[in-house]
């Protein structure tokens, strides 16, 4: 590979890509280990690339942001820790939207990223925030990469970029040395070209963690172990839970089209289609949008410029004007872009005396609502309840009246409505047109469940109208009960052994 | 568990290992002039500490300013009648307090780091962990041990502890708040629903007993909370902020608006310092900047009933809050100086605006900081990162059996066991951490086992004698020579072999006095005489005069006298006795006349009795 010849270059925030999508912003994030160090490890000799919020010490981590340009982490994050400790090589950073806001990776510091398919000559998004590691997998720059998913930032640029992109129940892989966006939904996700390379990196990861409070302790680890579903997985049949109320949804007829010939497959490969209703999942992305800014904004209360990262030059404060300004003002002014600066502005007013009672509290409850309907319709317990033999009590929505209530191993949805928009396309788009791509992501990130997007191949109807370097993959949503994340990397095989 | 110390953080040091950063000058120092704060503590935050030299030195000049105001108004309260006084009376003062207490901990409240006292000498910025320094990718960690002494303190305080409680984050831009908020508990705190008992011996005037032994005033919450880092300002406009106190533990104590004077709310906090010290929830007091005190202050008329609640009190005047006070002093006369500011802002028919204030020593007005429309939105949000609290009820039920004695119950013992008063008992077990209670039991103990068990000197005997020789007699040696309890060199044993001797009848107790001087100066190097040395040396031992020598002198004494006697025929007074029996005891020769026998001699020879005045 030709970036591995430039690693000793290291040069630093140099986009560096062969095919210039700016996906790769610090390759060589690690020196390649002498080959006999944990030669029997289970990822040894592989290279993977990093989302560069993830903290690595071998060089800076930026967030793609102003705020942490050149940010030397004294410490590496645990699952950089992990994957060294199994023969892994970091071989790159990887380009993200500033923090992680944003669902194209337009919004870093470090300039946009493209992806290697394109419209009419027009680059198409890559998806986001984790779009540079979708990049760097679809072109084979790494054998496979990490980047965190909040509300679909690892499964949406999967599906732009036609990877596999798998974002684990929260709690399962060690948050420390990751940068906070909304640390409530905050995970790590893997991104590699099968579902089986997805779940070696996750195997590797998947432990608890005593520096992030909200790991899952092994006590909790070992109850999932004990229950675990027997009935997902390769050569089980499964009870695949079909939500009608998604379809109604505006899908494109492409994605729709490969979406049903998923379905229609997996029956006639003797699997069980039960439609079932999650009525506060509509509610998702608005609910998604009050919380994650919320979060983001108290998370992001850490950059003020007074102990590392960017400080606004000249006077560090303005007394004279009125009201007078600390230089806090200028300095975050400055360092964060247009969309981190929307989300915390957001935040800050959804918390504030005034709003939280109609926003934050209310989008809490629905948080809540969104994770009751989950539980509803799966058949295995929810793991953190106490008492797994108490369901909750059904909603009085006419949706609920459909069967499949905890009859469902496993969820089974498209990953976004649309094919990825071209760049000129995007550049046109709201921020709230931006949030939509998020509307089938976010109701597993809500409710901290596992999610894998897989890509199947667009019918070849729908794929003979398309130009040849579009995209010729629709990526679709494996979702199941927490801590059942084996169950939904065995359902992706399923899926991808479909074609 | 790894926990990566940083050595430096600092403001404008170019040490800093993680982030290199040239000095550069600030000038935030004007910006918080411009906006009336004093530099150093946050405008936001609570609590800073004033260094203690500093905060003694200022303390002594209120004090002393306030001793020369008070003489002034004195005089002028003589020349007119005390008009002041009485507006107060019409008016009822309601005031409510928090308090801050840095827990007695190991380390800090989310992270392994050390956490030092309020007085620790550590280098800046070496005892701070990554998570002290709000790094990017780290989180709290809980650390289980410093819930210990708040549980105590909350159990001292006779709190209801929550099963489950929460963290918090309150926003707020500031430099010495590294992550931009502080993790608190706003929603659930872990401890509610407290009383504290207050007596005369506390402090309270007699006004706020109205008759009652004692008053209650209710603890509304306590909850957890990180401490600030502490800034230092270097001028004109550089500041140095060092983050060892960064998430150091604090205990907030929140009192019901139940208190009505000053003096009570300066006991209130005395009192709350006593009971967490006694059950080891706190190290360092006020006057190490261990405790620090906010308080609501709101006045109405008697008897009206104002519309302003807070803490589920209603009926209320409206209430302004002023924060930072780091003495009883300031609490005291900042809440006189800010309740004589809301009379008068009313009596001239302005109206109370609900406002920050602060207070600095030494002045006579509490200053604004900022009103309703600046006040702070901390937007207080629930911390995912931070899993409940929850406290089960064998941990409590186990705390609460070994729970330290506290403060009233040491009073009480002491005045039981060893019989002495209750104000002596207060006295001596508030005094010197202690120290002077552990000194007296371990003297009891001593001397009990010097007179012998099989002696009729009850333990209530012994240990009140004891305690007057501590309080009184070792009490006015320190004072006299202006020493500290700390520099005394009377031992337990020397004091309990004195004690002893005159209980025995060894020595006179005047001789006893003596020789406790002689001790107490002592040169600390030399060899020191041992009691017996000291009585056999200077010839001491009590050689009694017989009852012959008792009469002869007696009666010597009374010739000389006899105007003396015969113009007291009349109405007999003891202190005539006792006159008699002080030259009896200079003229003879010394160790030989004790009071008692010289006294019933006189009484005898002259035919008076016991009772003053009355002829036998």
């Amino acid at each position: 590979m030709v970036f591995l010849n430039n690693a000793s270059r290291n040069t630093h925030l140099r986009p560096y890509s062969s095919s210039n999508t700016n996906a790769i912003i610090n390759a060589a994030a690690e020196p390649p280990p002498p080959t006999q160090s944990h030669p029997n490890g289970s990822l040894a000799g592989k290279s993977i690339a990093i989302k560069d919020n993830i903290l690595t010490t071998a060089t800076p981590t930026t967030a793609a942001s102003r705020a942490l340009h050149n940010y030397p982490s004294p410490f590496p994050a645990t699952v950089i820790t992990l994957l060294q400790q199994h023969g892994a090589y970091i071989s790159s950073k990887t380009n993200l939207d500033e923090f992680g806001m944003g669902s194209h990776t337009q919004s870093s510091f470090h300039g946009p990223a493209i992806s290697p398919f394109s419209r009419n000559g027009v680059p198409l998004t890559p998806g986001g925030s984790s779009g540079g590691s979708a990049v760097a997998v679809a072109e084979g720059k790494a054998w496979a990469a990490l980047g965190t998913d909040t509300g679909g930032s690892v499964r949406l640029p999967a599906a732009y970029c036609g990877v596999v992109g798998f974002k684990p129940s929260y709690g399962c892989v060690s948050r420390w040395g990751v940068v906070a966006y909304a640390n409530s939904m905050d995970t790590v996700g893997v991104l590699a070209r099968t579902v089986g390379d997805a779940r070696k990196v996750f195997g590797v990861l998947d432990v608890y963690d005593e520096r992030d409070p909200t790991s899952l302790l092994p006590s909790v680890r070992q109850r999932i172990r004990s229950k675990r579903s027997s009935t997902a997985g390769r050569g089980k049949k499964m009870r695949i839970g079909v939500p009608t109320s998604y379809l109604t949804t505006s899908i494109s007829p492409a994605v729709r089209a490969a979406y049903a010939s998923t379905l229609t497959r997996l029956q006639a490969a003797g699997h069980t289609l039960i439609p079932i209703g999650l009525p506060t999942s509509k509610l998702a992305l608005s609910t998604y949008y009050i919380l994650a800014p919320a979060e983001a904004s108290s998370n992001l209360a850490k950059y003020d410029g007074i102990r590392y990262g960017y400080r606004t030059s000249g006077p560090d404060a303005r007394p004279k004007e009125d009201p007078p300004l600390p230089f806090y003002a200028a300095t975050r002014g400055e360092a964060f872009g247009d969309e981190v600066r929307r989300r915390i502005l957001l935040g800050a007013y959804t918390l504030s005396s005034e709003a939280m009672h109609n926003y934050f509290i209310q989008a809490q409850k629905i948080r809540r609502l969104v994770s009751r309907d989950f539980d509803a319709v799966f058949a295995l317990p929810h793991p953190l309840h106490e008492d797994t033999a108490q369901r909750p009590a059904p909603l009085p929505s006419d949706e609920n009246k459909e069967d499949g209530k905890g009859k469902v191993d496993i969820i089974l949805t498209p990953t976004t409505p649309t094919l990825p928009p071209t760049l000129s396309e995007i550049a046109q788009q709201s921020a709230l047109e931006h949030y939509m791509n998020d509307v089938f992501t976010v109701p597993a990130s809500l409710a901290c469940l596992p999610a894998l997007s897989v890509p199947v191949p667009l019918p070849a109807e729908v794929r003979e109208g398309m130009e040849e370097g579009d995209v010729s993959t629709v990526g679709v949503q494996v979702i199941g009960q927490l801590g059942d994340d084996e169950g939904v990397l065995g359902a992706g095989e399923v899926v991808e052994g479909l074609w | 568990m790894r926990s990566p110390i940083l050595r430096t953080v600092s403001i404008s040091s170019a040490t800093s290992t993680f982030a290199p950063r040239l000095p550069r000058a600030c000038i935030v120092a004007k910006w918080l002039q411009s906006r009336g704060y004093q530099d150093g503590p946050s405008p936001y935050a609570r609590g800073h500490n004033i260094p203690l030299r500093k905060h003694l030195k200022e303390q002594a000049k209120a004090e002393k300013a306030g001793s020369k105001r008070k003489k002034a108004e004195e005089k002028a309260a003589a020349k007119h009648p005390p008009r002041a006084a009485a507006e107060t009376e019409r008016w009822e003062l309601t005031v409510g307090i928090e308090i801050h207490a840095e827990l007695n901990t190991a380390c800090k409240l989310f992270s392994s780091a050390p956490a030092a006292a309020a007085d620790s000498h550590a280098l800046p910025n070496t005892n701070v962990a990554p998570f002290d320094a709000a790094l990017p990718g780290t989180q709290p960690q809980f650390q289980v041990a410093t819930l210990l002494p708040a549980l105590r303190a909350a159990i001292a305080l006779d709190c209801d502890v929550q099963r489950t409680s929460g963290w918090d984050r309150k926003h707020y831009f500031h430099w010495d708040q590294p992550n931009g908020y502080q993790i608190t508990q706003y929603y659930q705190p872990f401890a509610k629903d407290g009383r504290l008992r207050l007596r005369a011996e506390d402090g309270v005037p007699k006004e706020d007993l109205n008759g009652a032994e004692e008053i209650e005033i209710g603890i509304k919450q306590i909850q957890m909370e990180q401490d600030t880092a502490k800034t230092t300002n270097h001028p004109p406009s550089t500041y140095h902020v060092d983050l060892n106190r960064a998430g150091h533990p604090l205990i907030e104590i929140i009192t019901l608006p139940q208190i009505h004077s000053p003096q009570a709310a300066a006991a209130v906090v005395r009192k709350i310092q006593g009971v967490l010290k006694s059950v080891d929830a706190c190290v360092t007091g006020m006057e190490l900047g261990g405790l620090r005190a906010d308080v609501n202050v709101s006045v109405q008329k008697q008897g009206a009933t104002g519309s302003s609640q807070y803490s589920g009190v209603t009926g209320l005047g409206q209430r302004t809050e002023i924060k930072n006070l780091s003495s009883f002093v300031a609490i005291e006369n900042a809440i006189v100086a800010e309740r004589d500011r809301q009379i008068s802002v009313l009596k001239a028919g302005g109206v109370i605006e609900g406002e920050t204030r602060g207070w600095t020593l030494g002045a006579t007005e509490t200053t604004r900081l900022r009103g309703k429309e600046g006040e702070v939105d901390y937007r207080y949000m629930p911390d995912a990162d931070l899993p409940p609290l929850r406290i089960g009820s064998d941990l409590v039920a186990h705390l609460k059996e070994t729970l330290p004695e506290l403060p009233d119950q040491t009073v009480e013992r002491v005045q039981k066991v060893y019989g002495l008063s209750a104000k002596d008992a207060k006295t001596i077990a508030s005094l010197d951490d202690g120290d002077r209670l552990e000194y007296l039991e371990e003297t009891v103990q001593l001397l009990s086992a010097r007179v012998g068990p099989g002696s009729d000197f009850r333990a209530t005997k012994l240990g009140k004698t004891v305690g007057n020789w501590i309080l009184h007699e070792l009490g006015g040696l320190i004072t006299t020579s202006e020493s500290t309890w700390q520099d005394c060199r009377v031992s337990e044993t020397e004091l309990a072999d004195l004690i002893a001797n005159v209980l025995q009848r060894h020595i006179t107790s005047r001789t006893a006095k003596q020789l406790l001087a002689t001790l107490h100066n002592h040169p600390p190097d030399s060899d020191r005489p041992s009691v017996e040395q000291l009585v056999e040396d200077g010839n001491l031992r009590l050689r009694p005069l017989s009852e012959e020598g008792y009469v002869q002198l007696a009666e010597e004494i009374i010739a000389e006298n006899q105007d003396l006697v015969k113009a007291g025929k009349g109405g007999w007074k003891k202190s005539k006795t006792m006159w008699f029996v002080g030259q009896m005891m200079r003229r003879g020769e010394e160790g030989t006349v004790e009071p008692e026998k010289a006294r019933e001699v006189v009484e005898s020879v002259l035919g008076v009795g016991e009772e003053d005045g009355k002829e036998k």
